[in-house]
């Protein structure tokens, strides 16, 4: 799934090329860079590799003005050049281009060419990079920096046994620990690039401004003749591969390995080490049964985690693949460069993962913004965010921990010191990872409980009388054990119908006064007064022993004809003190009513809410009719949205405990269905309720395709992951009556004066049932 | 020749002589104070300068909340100024896009055949998708070099969506820092956001706070002292500042004038076009403040206002007063350094001052001349090919808005008491034997620490650990690390505490820098 908005970047989730390119070239031994382009590159590149890092971090520039757009930029660069020669007298030089200087068409190699001719003592190695800010992401930055190093530095093609290890952006903490890894197999190892020092150094007595750390120059040199190449990256473009170039060119054989992340990756990498000579170290033995041991123990906690993974291609590949090796599940994996193979490569890790779980949705995207990786993430029901502090923006607002394992981190100390890599470095990530869930879920699980499990055994009545503010929301909340809706098995609940106007007209219904053997809403034998209703509700209450709940639900709008429905709670609340008083609404009127219904004593409320934006509401409700005028399509959705959300949340302010229904229409809002839930979580809904929907002949929908139990349940399950759903709706009659598997609406259909339930002989009553519950025709 | 030419020796001879006019000791005793500014950065030596872009986008409209701002050129400029400078920003109804960056994200192929039809596309998107009533369009150094029109493709938004919708053309190239966007966002603000709205003010004593970016929450602390006296301030420029009140701010009676750099352009065109006043302003430190509130008092010249700012002053600085004196205690006799953009090395001697910190050295990153020397040197000032080619706009006495608050003989006695359109610059206020320094780089700051010793350091992330690698406490002065308010009188404490709790750490006294135990001078004595 690509998004449809494609000329609007909201929140990169990619830098540009200077930047990767400076990067790498701070893993070079002795090495200064200088960007070819207006001072603001270099500044700005400098800043966040300071912050992340915190290491002064210095990259020159040639500071183009105006005038060197139109006259060419080389006597800036070749003032520039002399002047970092001398105040740092760098071994090596990185030119990287910028917009800029690309955009005027710098030839940098002759600029170089004849700066060295002019030069003849010159020590310094000048290396040139094409960086164009709109070619690419930092990371084709950075190989490209890698692979100008390979192929600009003189080689030594003399054949030794020696490995080459090409790493893309890695923390210096990675790059020291791959670094001793190797060492430890005993085999002649060059790593490029090496930040661990240059990225991460200590206090010294005299800051030394020159990068020391590091590869070597001669070493670079030496990659030529190397034995093998292992290149961990497996996204790098061809012509930015040194590994492809050092075996083209001087014939070097090379594997490409994931980053050594997940366990599998490490052992790949281990193995290829040794078939390549090297020694298997007892300490890497010892590190992978830990790390094994570890899986073990938190294996039941990693099951649980829903991880949305962004950043650079090889991160989050590694990252997926250690999330699934684990039985977590990556349900969002992106990143921001522009990678068509990117889906292709992740899918087949994290499909095994999903079908294991049963679920079928995830997303890999490539070329994705924030703004897009958030509504992902939000669908799909993430509960972990990995991958940069970027993302810290979308963890305030959706309450989301995020684990901050890549650059940039600009929120926090410690971005040197990332482990990610090898079997240490691999757990300390996954660790980092659980415990974030694990942190949520023991800040939360003790309330899931009680809520799920222990209420519904919960019969005491409420001591306190419902009321505003929070202790009320928590005594209501009690009291939800005893309405069968929310969670009080056993116990039956009437539907007065009082209620028969309605002040939205939805596409899928029809209100009628209809057969009493058809059961949805909106239907009803007949409309009672209020008087009427407090009679049936005192004959219905006498007449049966577990009667907990008297409600409200139309046929048309309770809140629509508010007179009679304040009436009607009245009466019944001087009738009986005890019994919960319940409405269900549209939700349009309901920030005028609430608080006098709190005060009546309505302690449960059902909003009806099918879309939680105005295009998607406006295919499903065509007029809304608010004081005094009518509005269709958009607008009436709009004011709808904004009146169910404010009418929730006072409701909740309060003292009530919400539930939202939602009617599912296929093609209509069922991509959209998760977002409701998630809307509805925010709001401090308790409970959501999918509902199929019931094509009223005569409605709009009347001919929609039908929604399946199968669909049903589906969609059940993936908004359960933001909120929890009712399974057991039996989407009732206006005038239900009775416990939800057993409606004795038809006895109590009268005014409660008649005896009701008297039969006249000769006279039949016909009960139609079908498969999918759903009556197509009535007669 | 001191300190200056102890530095200086490191460089080739062309480089000597350039730096060596952007340095200057100290010396009341010379007849001329003069420093060279505002001219271009020698390439290669590490300036901590940033580009036109930055100050346009970054400083001047980044902090407009409510306009939607979109970066017309490849994603990374756009992404590294989000959020950076830690703007706050209250959101109002309808939300804030300060946590947003929006980009057109130009690639390969827009850059060959031109970006126009995905801006305007990317316009039509940002309206759809968040409904602003202000898009900006700021442009990026590609963008200007194939000519997309970005101020055409504005006003056809504009028109298309019935929105207000500005592009400014603040290519990175332009002009030698930060200074060139300043004025580009200032010119285009005047031209085309000031002056919409006549609704004018409820009360008689109407401000606008000018040059004041909320950088931790400063200009909430300025605004709480200013509604205390009885000011109304109408319109922020631009810390948590919205397109509504800039449409109205020349309803106000007088401006305030906090960075001059930034935002002086403003304040002479406003004079120009509405009649309005400026004066010049700081409340970074308890004393500096005291006098601004009073200068503005004496400006309105209104008996009521003047004792109910006295009144604020004596209640604020007997609350500070306990605090104040333990943090005073701790810092006296300390010294610092300051290297800021282009008006705080200025306002924060003040705040130093208050707590007995002397400043050693202080420089500006994209100051002018007028700025170190004061305004009077303007005319000497040459126009280079530089800036020659940021466009200074002429704006007109508007007839009908334009009104003078003060009469013609007032004007002329409060010029002699108040800064009134006016600012005497940095140098003036610096003791003997300091040092100033313009567009001060790494090398600089290495050596210059060696030769000053201060106790610490203030100035931004890309010096920050290069100063803490020599041993010495750095504070950012354009950020804050997440500190602040540091304006006004809860300000000035927040400073010192933040200050004494760093210097005071105990992890410095692990990395003692080598010229605290080292001998400076070796030798023998003989009887």
């Amino acid at each position: 799934m690509s998004k449809d908005l494609v000329n609007l970047n909201v929140n990169p989730c990619k830098m540009c090329m200077p930047m990767g390119s400076v990067t790498a070239f701070y893993g070079l031994a002795g090495c200064m860079t200088i960007l070819h382009g207006s001072q603001g590159c270099s500044t700005y590149i400098r800043r966040h590799l300071a912050t992340h890092f915190n290491e002064p971090i210095d990259i020159a520039s040639s500071s183009l003005t105006e005038e060197g757009t139109v006259f060419g930029g080389e006597k800036n660069l070749v003032k520039g050049l002399d002047n970092l020669i001398r105040l740092y007298d760098p071994a090596v030089i990185g030119v990287s281009t910028t917009c800029l200087a690309e955009t005027i068409g710098e030839d940098i190699p002759g600029i170089i060419r004849s700066y060295r001719q002019n030069r003849p003592g010159l020590k310094a190695k000048i290396v040139t990079v094409s960086s164009a800010g709109y070619a690419g992401t930092q990371y084709e930055g950075f190989f490209r920096a890698l692979r100008a190093l390979v192929e600009q530095v003189e080689p030594e093609t003399e054949r030794h046994g020696g490995i080459n290890v090409v790493t893309g952006p890695v923390s210096p903490a990675d790059a020291r620990w791959l670094r001793e890894c190797l060492a430890e197999t005993g085999l002649d190892c060059i790593l490029l690039p090496d930040p661990s020092s240059n990225l991460d150094g200590g206090a010294t007595k005299k800051y030394e401004r020159l990068p020391r750390g590091g590869v070597a120059l001669g070493d670079i040199a030496r990659m030529a003749g190397a034995a093998h190449t292992i290149e961990l990256a497996e996204f790098v473009p061809e012509e930015a591969s040194p590994a492809l170039y050092l075996n083209r060119r001087h014939g070097v054989p090379f594997t490409r390995l994931p980053l050594p992340v997940g366990l599998r990756d490490m052992d790949r990498l281990a193995e290829l080490l040794a078939s390549l000579g090297g020694r298997r170290p007892p300490r890497l033995e010892e590190a992978r049964s830990r790390r094994l041991d570890a899986m073990v123990d938190s294996h039941k906690y990693s099951a649980g985690v829903r991880a949305a993974v962004f950043g650079e291609p090889d991160f989050v590949y590694a990252v997926s693949r250690l999330l699934c090796e684990n039985g977590a599940l990556p349900v969002l994996a992106a990143t921001g460069s522009r990678l068509p193979g990117f889906a292709d490569r992740v899918r087949p890790d994290i499909e095994k993962a999903a079908a294991y779980r049963m679920e079928e949705d995830f997303s890999l995207l490539d070329d994705c913004d924030f703004e897009t990786i958030e509504s992902e993430a939000v669908r799909l029901g993430a509960n972990v965010l990995v991958g940069s502090s970027d993302a810290r923006r979308i963890a305030e607002r959706r309450r989301l921990p995020l684990v901050r394992a890549a650059f940039p981190v600009h929120d926090r100390v410690g971005g040197q010191r990332i482990r990610t890599l090898g079997y240490e470095g691999g757990l300390d990530l996954l660790d980092r990872i659980v415990n974030a869930v694990l942190g949520s879920v023991e800040a939360s699980f003790r309330e899931e409980l009680k809520e799920k499990y222990y209420l519904e055994r919960e019969s005491r009545p409420a001591a306190e009388p419902p009321g505003a503010g929070e202790a009320a929301l928590a005594a209501n909340r009690l009291r939800s054990g005893r309405h069968p809706c929310f969670n009080g098995g056993g116990y039956a609940r009437i539907h007065l119908p009082v209620a028969p106007n309605c002040n939205i007209q939805c596409n899928y219904c029809v209100r009628d006064f209809s057969c009493p053997n058809e059961s949805r809403p909106g239907v009803t034998a007949r409309v009672v007064t209020p008087g009427e209703a407090a009679a049936r509700f005192v004959a219905f209450r006498d007449a049966s022993e577990n009667l907990s709940v008297a409600g409200i639900a139309g046929p048309g709008d309770a809140l629509a004809d508010w007179e009679l429905t304040r009436e009607t709670l009245r009466l019944i609340r001087a009738a009986d003190p005890d019994v919960i008083l319940c409405l269900s609404t549209n939700g349009l009127l309901l920030p005028r009513h609430v608080r006098e219904m709190a005060a009546l004593g309505v302690s449960h409320l059902t909003v009806t809410v099918n879309a939680v934006d105005p295009a998607v509401g406006a295919a499903i409700c065509r007029q809304v009719d608010y004081l005094g005028t009518r509005y269709h399509g958009e607008a009436g959705a709009a004011i709808l949205m904004a009146n169910q959300f404010a009418g929730i949340a006072m409701a909740i302010e309060s003292g009530i405990v919400c539930k939202m229904n939602t009617v599912m229409l296929k093609g209509v809002n069922d991509g959209h269905i998760p977002l409701i839930a998630a809307k509805a979580r925010e709001l401090g809904c308790v409970l959501g309720n999918i509902m199929r929907m019931a094509p009223a002949k005569g409605s709009v929908f009347a001919d929609s395709p039908p929604v399946s139990n199968r669909e049903i349940g589906a969609m059940r399950k993936r908004c359960g992951v933001h909120l929890r759903q009712m399974a057991h709706c039996r989407q009732c009659r206006a005038d239900a009556a009775g416990r939800l598997d057993e409606d004795r609406s038809i006895l109590f259909a009268g005014g409660g004066d008649e005896p009701a339930g008297e039969r006249q002989p000769g006279f039949f009553r016909f009960a139609v049932s079908s498969k999918g519950g759903v009556l197509k025709e009535k007669r | 020749m001191g300190v200056k030419g102890a530095v200086l020796e490191k460089y080739a001879a062309k480089v000597f002589k350039n730096r060596k006019e952007h340095m200057l000791e100290i010396d009341s005793g010379q007849a001329e104070s003069r420093i060279a500014a505002n001219s271009r950065s020698i390439p290669g030596i590490m300036t901590s300068r940033g580009c036109c872009y930055a100050g346009c986008k970054g400083v001047v409209l980044g902090p407009l909340k409510d306009a939607l701002l979109i970066t017309h050129g490849p994603v990374g400029c756009g992404f590294y100024s989000w959020g950076t400078r830690r703007n706050k920003a209250r959101a109002a109804n309808g939300g804030s896009f300060i946590q947003y960056c929006f980009s057109t994200d130009l690639q390969e192929p827009d850059i060959v055949f031109g970006g126009e039809k995905k801006l305007r596309q990317a316009i039509k998107e940002a309206i759809e998708l968040f409904h602003p009533q202000c898009v900006l369009v700021c442009s990026t150094c590609p963008v200007g070099l194939i000519g997309d029109d970005i101020h055409a493709v504005a006003a056809e938004s504009e028109k298309l969506y019935g929105i207000t919708c500005v592009a400014f053309s603040c290519e990175g190239y332009k002009g030698v820092s930060q200074s060139a966007g300043h004025h580009i966002a200032n010119n285009g603000v005047m031209r085309r956001i000031i002056g919409r709205d006549d609704t004018p003010p409820a009360t008689k004593f109407s401000l606008n706070l000018l040059g004041e970016y909320n950088i931790g929450g400063d200009s909430w602390e300025i605004e709480r002292i200013l509604r205390r006296v009885g000011y109304e301030v109408v319109a922020v420029l631009t810390g948590d500042g919205s397109f509504a009140d800039l449409s109205r701010a020349h309803n106000a009676a007088l401006n305030l004038v906090q960075c001059h750099r930034s935002i002086n352009y403003i304040a002479e065109m406003m004079k120009t076009r509405f009649g309005m006043d400026w004066i010049k302003v700081n409340f970074i430190g308890v004393e500096a403040a005291c006098r601004s509130l009073r200068d503005i008092a004496l400006y309105f010249g209104d008996p009521d206002l003047s004792r109910r700012t006295e009144e604020v002053i004596a209640d604020e600085l007997e609350r500070i007063e306990p605090d104040r004196a333990h943090y005073r205690r701790k810092l006296k006799g300390r010294t610092a350094s300051l290297y800021v953009g282009g008006s705080r090395s200025h306002h924060y001697q003040n705040l130093l001052a208050d707590f007995g910190v002397s400043t050693v050295l202080a420089g500006y990153e994209f100051a002018h001349r007028d700025d170190y020397e004061g305004r009077e040197v303007i005319p000497d000032i040459k126009e280079d090919a530089d800036n020659k080619n940021i466009e200074s706009i002429a704006v007109e006495k508007d007839e009908k808005r334009h009104r003078a608050f003060l009469a013609p003989e007032r004007y002329a006695e409060l010029k002699e008491k108040i800064p009134l359109d006016y600012y005497k610059g940095m140098i003036r206020d610096m003791p003997d034997g300091s040092v100033v320094i313009d567009d001060l780089n790494h090398y600089e700051t290495e050596a210059f620490i060696e030769l000053l010793r201060p106790d610490f350091f203030m100035s931004g992330i890309k010096d920050k650990y290069v100063i803490q690698k020599a041993g010495v406490p750095s504070k950012q002065l354009h950020s804050y690390d997440y500190g602040g308010p540091y304006a006004g009188f809860n300000g000035a404490i927040n400073f010192a505490r933040d200050i004494a709790r760093s210097v005071e750490c105990p992890a410095w006294r692990l990395v003692t820098p080598p010229w605290k135990f080292e001998a400076m001078l070796e030798g023998t004595v003989t009887e």
